[in-house]
């Protein structure tokens, strides 16, 4: 009697299990299938559901601008769009599972630079997928990065933080949210371009904890992007680098690195990208549907509002810019890993 | 006085039909999503929002944050009846409150956990209209040293957690060490003991630890005992704490409320950190500290305290500085974002009415949980009224789609199965569980806070000497040594004042 219970209970639990396992594989793995060779001429079917797969976890700020976009896409295209979170290992979970999803215009996803970018860089995260493995349909955000200070700070401007960074190499410190950030990238790039040597200090719970400690004087400089400063609503601190060509709508006082004299333009961008290998035609309509969205009034206002630039390429556009990114972290990414150690 | 002025004007606004209705509505889907394993208030509120946003704001982050700590309220309810936590919070209750519910005492131990929750989360509401600025400024003092030392002290109640076997707890704790190495290495940025697995570079999933280590070797215990099909109840011999139970948890209360508090102003100090905190203060400093484990109203009453005490007192960071405390906090933040609220100093001078408005509904919320509560006690008990065998079948549902429901991957049910014989084999060979949960949970932030300090310092040691890192680094010693140092008590003065 009892190892006939034990029995029971224990395979209907691996059934369970299996029966999940079953359910879940069918949608990440579509396989690398050849691209169609009919024409989806009738995409998108009534009735059918385009996925739009987040690699992040609910809440965040790639999650919150895809569930502003997804209302508008739906009603841009005329079929269910719906919101599905893969979080994980900086977005690589997600990533991969849209790179082996089906390439018939029914999943799409929402990415992030530099993770996207940076990720199949670095041989020892095992990544299954390149660029070439995602086909660029808009950008939609780009978020410089800034640099800012206590409001009681003796730096009052860029020129007077980087001349004293540059007269003692590593004593001033500044946050990042971790290894191959957005900040880190940012802060690699000011020291290439000012020779001024800051000590990093990562933080990898994120944004967050950055500024809390940054706020409680245990850091001396935030770095973030232009987002995480509107968020904070804090008016203990001063701004005084953007990384951007032009100066933030948002922080209308802050001057560019350029503006200083600093050839510095970093940022985070986001942006939404299909699997490589959708149908031509089917490619255009999502191109044209997401441009129309990114660019609609009131999507674009939601997103201020977070604090997120609207800032929209196109599918051509953003590929190249996705280029010249790579081609930036490549030429960084050494002396990265090396200043690690 | 002012600030009464305006949290009268808050009450005016809160006491509307709309946002008391909203208020209700909010603490129904907390305390659902609290039950559910998995589901946590992060993916409830985050796909909720959207359908927020056609609200007027009061009534969207009044019901947002009825969610919030609604389901620190339900995340007990399962830990209690079925042995399996429904919040990461809740983990830690399972250890007494399951214990009481075999005892017959199930409706006393919700019963508690609702008025030591109401308690807490009133006092640090209170805690925020009084002094929430001052509180604020107070809670980014603590820098990375400071945190790190607060780790040493709390790991160092692992020696509190040892029951019986100092040795096999010492075992327990280094397996939760071990498991917390899984993941990318923070320093290097490399992975590290993930065999080349994507799904493990995030590390092993604390909540599939906790459902599989607990629930799931509930379920195999049953099943491969002497077990018969019926119920569990035996007699239910109370449905509610008496007063007897009242004045012996209400010390418990007290320290639960003080922790709690305290941890919600230290941003990174999350409500799982909070309760296992409480309950390693409870085995140090209460009365009945030797009845630990077996079935002690204190291992309910503070540990539930202190995560309701940390829920509202988290927004104090996050009212005063614009500083999200934890994960859920900042989908709460992103929330008040897209109402156009920038929450912050500048909330309460530009939309005055709106903050205050939400404030008072706090206490509201916290009442309306309670009074939600304590009559389901009697709804929620009779769970256990269904032959045995039947429950355990159904709960092993939940557990497998809790556990998907965390990441939307499969990985984590075969997570939970693992640990689920980990637990099992534990408890055949008597390891106690909580010294592995304690250090899954703080040995990351340990690890973490020792980096950042050292960045900070750039190597130099020294940056412990600053005077609360010292102090917590020293206590935290003290406790972990005091046991070796201890002369042997006569045998007599080992009995219980009241057993």
């Amino acid at each position: 009697m009892k190892s006939t219970k034990i029995a029971a209970l224990l395979s209907a639990g691996l059934l369970l299990a299996g029966l999940t396992a079953c359910s879940s594989s069918t949608d990440a793995s579509g396989g690398t299938s050849a691209p169609a060779a009919k024409a989806e001429s009738n995409w998108p079917q009534k009735g059918k559901t385009v996925d739009l797969i987040v690699a992040y976890a609910p809440g965040g700020s790639v999650d919150t601008a895809a569930r502003v976009v997804a209302p508008a896409l739906e009603k841009e295209l005329g079929v269910n769009v719906q919101v599905t979170n893969k979080p994980g290992a900086g977005g690589q979970i997600g990533y991969t599972a849209l790179a082996n999803s089906k390439p018939d215009g029914y999943t799409i996803g929402a990415v992030s630079a530099p993770s996207v970018v940076v990720t199949p860089l670095d041989p020892s995260r095992g990544a299954t997928f390149t660029r070439e493995s995602f086909l660029p349909l808009a950008r939609q955000v780009f978020d410089p990065q800034v640099i800012a200070v206590k409001s009681d700070s003796k730096f009052k401007d860029l020129k007077s933080l980087i001349d004293y960074a540059k007269a003692h190499p590593g004593e001033l410190s500044a946050t990042t949210t971790g290894i191959q950030t957005g900040e880190h990238f940012a802060m690699t790039a000011v020291e290439d371009v000012t020779g001024a040597k800051f000590n990093l200090v990562a933080f990898s719970e994120g944004a967050a904890s950055a500024m809390a400690a940054f706020l409680g004087g245990h850091v001396d400089i935030y770095v973030g992007n232009v987002s995480d400063i509107v968020d904070s609503g804090s008016d203990n601190l001063r701004v005084i680098g953007v990384m951007g060509e032009e100066r933030s709508p948002s922080l209308p006082d802050a001057h560019t690195f350029k503006e200083e004299g600093y050839d510095v333009d970093e940022g985070t961008a986001r942006g939404y990208v299909a699997p490589a290998g959708v149908p031509d035609d089917v490619a255009k309509k999502l191109e044209d549907a997401m441009g129309k969205v990114i660019q609609d009034p009131a999507v674009v206002d939601q997103l201020a509002k977070l604090g997120l630039p609207t800032a929209y390429l196109d599918s051509a556009d953003y590929a190249e810019y996705w280029t010249q990114q790579e081609t930036r972290y490549k030429k960084y990414l050494p002396q990265m890993m090396a200043d690690a150690k | 006085m002012d600030v009464l002025n305006e949290l009268l004007g808050g009450f005016a606004n809160a006491l509307t039909l709309q946002n008391l209705l909203f208020a209700f509505i909010g603490c129904v889907i907390g305390t659902l999503v609290g039950v559910l394993p998995g589901v946590g208030p992060v993916a409830g509120t985050a796909i909720l929002i959207p359908l927020t946003l056609s609200m007027d704001p009061t009534s969207a982050i009044i019901m947002l944050g009825a969610i919030f700590y609604g389901s620190q309220y339900g995340g007990t309810i399962t830990s209690v009846l079925l042995n399996t936590p429904g919040e990461a919070s809740s983990a830690v209750t399972v250890i007494d409150g399951y214990q009481m519910t075999k005892k017959g005492r199930a409706g006393v131990a919700l019963g508690i956990a609702a008025i030591g929750s109401f308690v807490g989360g009133t006092v640090a509401t209170a805690g925020l209209v009084v002094a929430a600025k001052p509180l604020g400024s107070l809670g980014l003092k603590v820098g990375p040293p400071e945190f790190f030392g607060l780790m040493v002290l709390g790991i160092s109640l692992l020696v509190a957690l040892a029951g019986k076997s100092m040795v096999k707890a010492l075992l327990s704790g280094v397996i939760g060490l071990l498991i917390a190495l899984v993941g990318i290495d923070p320093t290097v940025g490399a992975p590290r003991f993930t065999f080349g697995s994507a799904n493990l570079l995030d590390g092993v999933s604390f909540v599939a630890v906790i459902v599989g280590i607990f629930g799931l070797s509930e379920i195999l215990v049953s099943a491969t005992a002497q077990g018969s099909t019926k119920s569990l109840t035996g007699g239910l011999r109370a449905m509610l704490p008496n007063r007897q139970d009242l004045r012996r948890a209400a010390p418990a209360i007290g320290r639960g409320t003080v922790i709690g508090f305290s941890t919600g102003l230290v941003p990174g100090l999350t409500g799982t950190v909070t309760s296992l905190l409480s309950y390693g203060a409870e085995s140090k400093f209460s009365r009945f500290r030797k009845q630990l484990g077996t079935g002690a109203i204190e291992g309910v009453a503070g540990p539930e305290t202190a995560n309701n005490a940390h829920a509202n007192s988290a927004l104090i960071p996050l009212f005063t500085l614009g500083i999200p405390a934890s994960p859920t906090i900042a989908v709460l933040m992103g929330a008040f974002l897209q109402q156009g609220l920038t929450p912050g100093p500048s909330l309460f001078t530009q939309h005055s009415e709106i903050a205050w408005a939400i404030i008072a509904s706090l206490f509201i919320g916290n009442l309306i949980c309670l009074i939600l509560n304590v009559p389901l006690i009697g709804v929620w008990t009779s769970i256990l009224k269904i032959p045995h065998g039947i429950l355990l079948a159904v709960i092993m549902i939940f557990l497998v789609v809790g556990s998907y429901t965390i990441n939307y991957n499969v990985f984590d049910v075969f997570v939970m199965i693992l640990f689920g014989i980990v637990g099992l084999v534990f408890r055949r060979l008597d390891i106690p569980l909580a010294p592995l949960v304690l250090t899954l949970v703080l040995g990351p932030l340990m690890e973490r806070s020792l980096r950042e300090s050292l960045e900070i310092s750039q190597g130099d040691f020294s940056i412990f000497t600053r005077p609360f890192a010292l102090t917590f680094i020293i206590i935290g010693a003290f406790v972990l040594l005091t046991p070796l140092l201890k002369i042997r008590k006569p045998a007599a003065l080992n009995v219980d004042p009241e057993a």
